[in-house]
């Protein structure tokens, strides 16, 4: 893992984000002019109603989603010069996600999965081998590597998800509502492991989410309310 | 992503091996058919120059639209000599001249033809349709057409008078015991023919070493063109060489008429088999549109995307093309070996739309054209029926693509 440890370096940054949907020629503000610094080793969450823009403002930094004013810059790189080309590259180097869905690859065993983020960086079989099981490793799944997706419980195909956002050793990692699917007891066992993954390994957790448990593991709650920040606990101390 | 691309396929079992089998069996149609023209063709060609015209002819240029009796092969016997030096050639002199052909009162126009009766009984079938005594055998016998003797009323061991003009205008005249008579089918050669030994012929008409033709028989027809090319060196002043394309222009006329005929039905069958492969991709690309975005949202970009299905439909066209050639190489092999008896594609009026003379089995002949034109269709058609559906992939934006249910 890259030495993500704590500082003031800002992984993330976005000064006065928009981001306009058009409904039947309607402008819809899903993002009006939000701020946000994160600083490398922090694990934020992103909390909010439905329509708050938790979700928009996650895929605006993880360059899925494009923005029409502002600036989002991640691990340095200015998005907003980009092309859908360059995002790709970006999200592919610095970006992992995590998905509420899960969002594995069902013909391939969990292993697979993993190596297959590793494979489009252009990484060798063998080193592919070798870190996927790594990282299947340090999640407990060591032993469930050959099984696909649909021979995992919903806790094994996330701690799965992980494994692939986290074997890239990304500057970024985002999570949409990773436990939205699961039960209280694997909910918390998640979020025990993303809470390692931040305080042992210093990654950059954001995720996005609704769950006041979710916010409890965090070290910074960012509260949105109708596209914009409404409330940042790093801002409250 | 050849892993990815065949447990893809192994999604939905059924629809993979119902395009791979629509792959298949075009293909093993495709193939079989192509064989089977091949074969006849082949079969086609060398009946109808076995018969009676050979592979090729060696002629004086003017000869062929203007068949002059002086317009002759001179130095005959060094010219078949030297032609004889080509491996795979064999070299027969022909004389022919028009003459009247008279027994007791009765006389005919007829077309008294000097040939090497040991050389052509080897290879032309002509000679097979003997239906009255024999081959002559002496220099002073002949062999003369069904409707001749007929028209005649000439028996074998009956006397014939050959007139005509010789050479710079001399009257020639030659007496023949008729040896024999034949039944070619053809109503011209067997109203008018009278073959008798070249010697005799060339005799009678004052021609001294000369013939109007060097009938050429090739033992393989495929080494025709670079037989020809050697032939062609060999020749000087106006002589020609006429291929049986030349000779019987008819014939490949009606290959080409019958591979245009062959290649409309073959079209329509591919394109058909191309739609199913695009409904195919189209349903592939409906149900795993979350699974792009998910690509995307990775990092993959649209093009990697495209390339991960458009492998997934070579792999698919692949499978099929297997299944196709698997099913066709053994058929057509075992029936290149046995033949197809033709009383099951109409017996003897099948062989005589084909033009195949006395052959009565087809055999299909497997060539690389017949092999390998409808597999390289059907990667090239479903490659682009593939791409027809996941050129949308362009379009997928991950972000929309992945709340997809």
């Amino acid at each position: 893992m890259s030495d993500n440890t704590a500082s003031d370096t800002p992984v993330v940054y976005c000064q006065d984000v928009q981001r306009i949907y058009q409904q039947e020629s309607v402008p819809v503000y899903a993002l009006r002019g939000a701020n946000l610094t994160i600083t490398a080793g922090e694990f934020v969450s992103l909390a909010g109603p439905s329509g708050s823009g938790k979700s928009t403002l996650l895929n605006v930094i993880g360059g899925l989603d494009g923005f029409d004013a502002g600036e989002v810059t991640v691990g340095g790189t200015s998005l907003g010069a980009l092309n859908a080309s360059e995002l790709a590259q970006m999200r592919l180097e610095k970006v992992g996600f995590v998905f509420q869905a899960y969002n594995l690859i069902p013909v391939l065993s969990a292993r697979e999965n993993v190596e297959f983020i590793l494979q489009l960086q252009g990484v060798s079989s063998q080193e592919r081998q070798e870190r996927a099981n790594s990282a299947l490793q340090s999640l407990g799944l060591g032993d469930l590597g050959d099984r696909r997706p649909g021979e995992l419980s919903g806790g094994q195909q996330q701690r799965v998800a992980i494994a692939r956002a986290i074997v890239t050793e990304p500057v970024l990692l985002l999570a949409d509502e990773p436990t939205a699917n699961l039960d209280s007891k694997t909910t918390s066992e998640l979020l025990e492991v993303l809470q390692q993954l931040n305080q042992q390994q210093g990654m950059t957790i954001v995720t996005a989410t609704h769950d006041p448990i979710v916010m409890s593991y965090t070290s910074r709650q960012v509260a949105m309310m109708d596209g914009e920040i409404h409330q940042d606990s790093a801002m409250a101390s | 992503m050849i892993r990815l691309a065949w447990r893809n396929l192994q999604r939905n079992k059924s629809r993979t091996w119902l395009t791979a089998g629509g792959i298949g069996f075009s293909v093993l149609l495709v193939s079989f058919a192509m064989s089977m023209q091949s074969g006849s063709y082949e079969i086609m060609i060398d009946s109808a120059t076995r018969y009676f015209s050979g592979h090729g002819q060696v002629s004086d240029a003017s000869y062929i639209d203007q068949p002059r009796f002086e317009r002759t092969v001179p130095n005959a016997t060094a010219l078949q000599a030297e032609l004889e030096t080509i491996d795979g050639l064999s070299v027969m002199p022909r004389v022919q001249a028009f003459a009247v052909v008279s027994m007791g009162e009765k006389s005919l126009g007829g077309m008294a033809m000097g040939v090497d009766f040991a050389a052509e009984t080897r290879f032309l079938d002509i000679y097979d349709n003997v239906i009255e005594g024999q081959i002559p055998r002496a220099s002073d016998e002949a062999l003369i057409g069904s409707s001749m003797a007929r028209n005649l009323g000439a028996r074998v061991g009956d006397e014939l008078i050959v007139l005509g003009s010789g050479k710079q205008g001399a009257v020639a005249a030659a007496i023949f015991i008729i040896a024999g008579i034949v039944e070619t089918g053809q109503v011209e050669l067997d109203r008018t023919l009278v073959f008798a030994p070249i010697a005799g012929v060339a005799e009678a008409f004052y021609l001294q070493d000369e013939a109007h033709m060097l009938l050429l028989m090739v033992e393989n027809l495929s080494q025709l063109g670079a037989i020809g090319a050697q032939i062609e060196t060999k020749l000087t002043g106006p002589l020609a060489l006429q291929t049986w394309q030349e000779l019987m222009p008819m014939i490949e006329q009606s290959i080409e008429l019958d591979k245009a005929g062959a290649q409309l039905f073959y079209s329509l069958l591919l394109i058909l088999v191309v739609f199913a492969v695009v409904n195919t991709f189209v349903m592939v690309l409906f149900e795993r549109t979350r699974e792009f975005g998910l690509f995307m949202a990775l990092g993959m970009r649209p093009w990697q995307v495209i390339g991960q299905v458009q492998f997934e439909a070579l792999l698919l066209s692949l499978l099929g093309i297997g299944l196709g050639l698997a099913l066709a190489l053994p058929l057509i092999n075992y029936l290149s070996a046995v033949g197809i008896p033709l009383e099951y594609m109409g017996g003897e009026e099948a062989a005589r739309q084909m033009q195949m003379g006395s052959f009565d089995r087809l055999f299909p002949k497997a060539t690389l054209a017949s092999l390998l034109t409808a597999p390289m269709v059907m990667i090239v058609g479903t490659q682009l029926a593939a791409l027809v559906s996941t050129v949308r992939v362009r379009g997928i934006h991950p972000v929309s693509a992945l709340r997809v249910e």
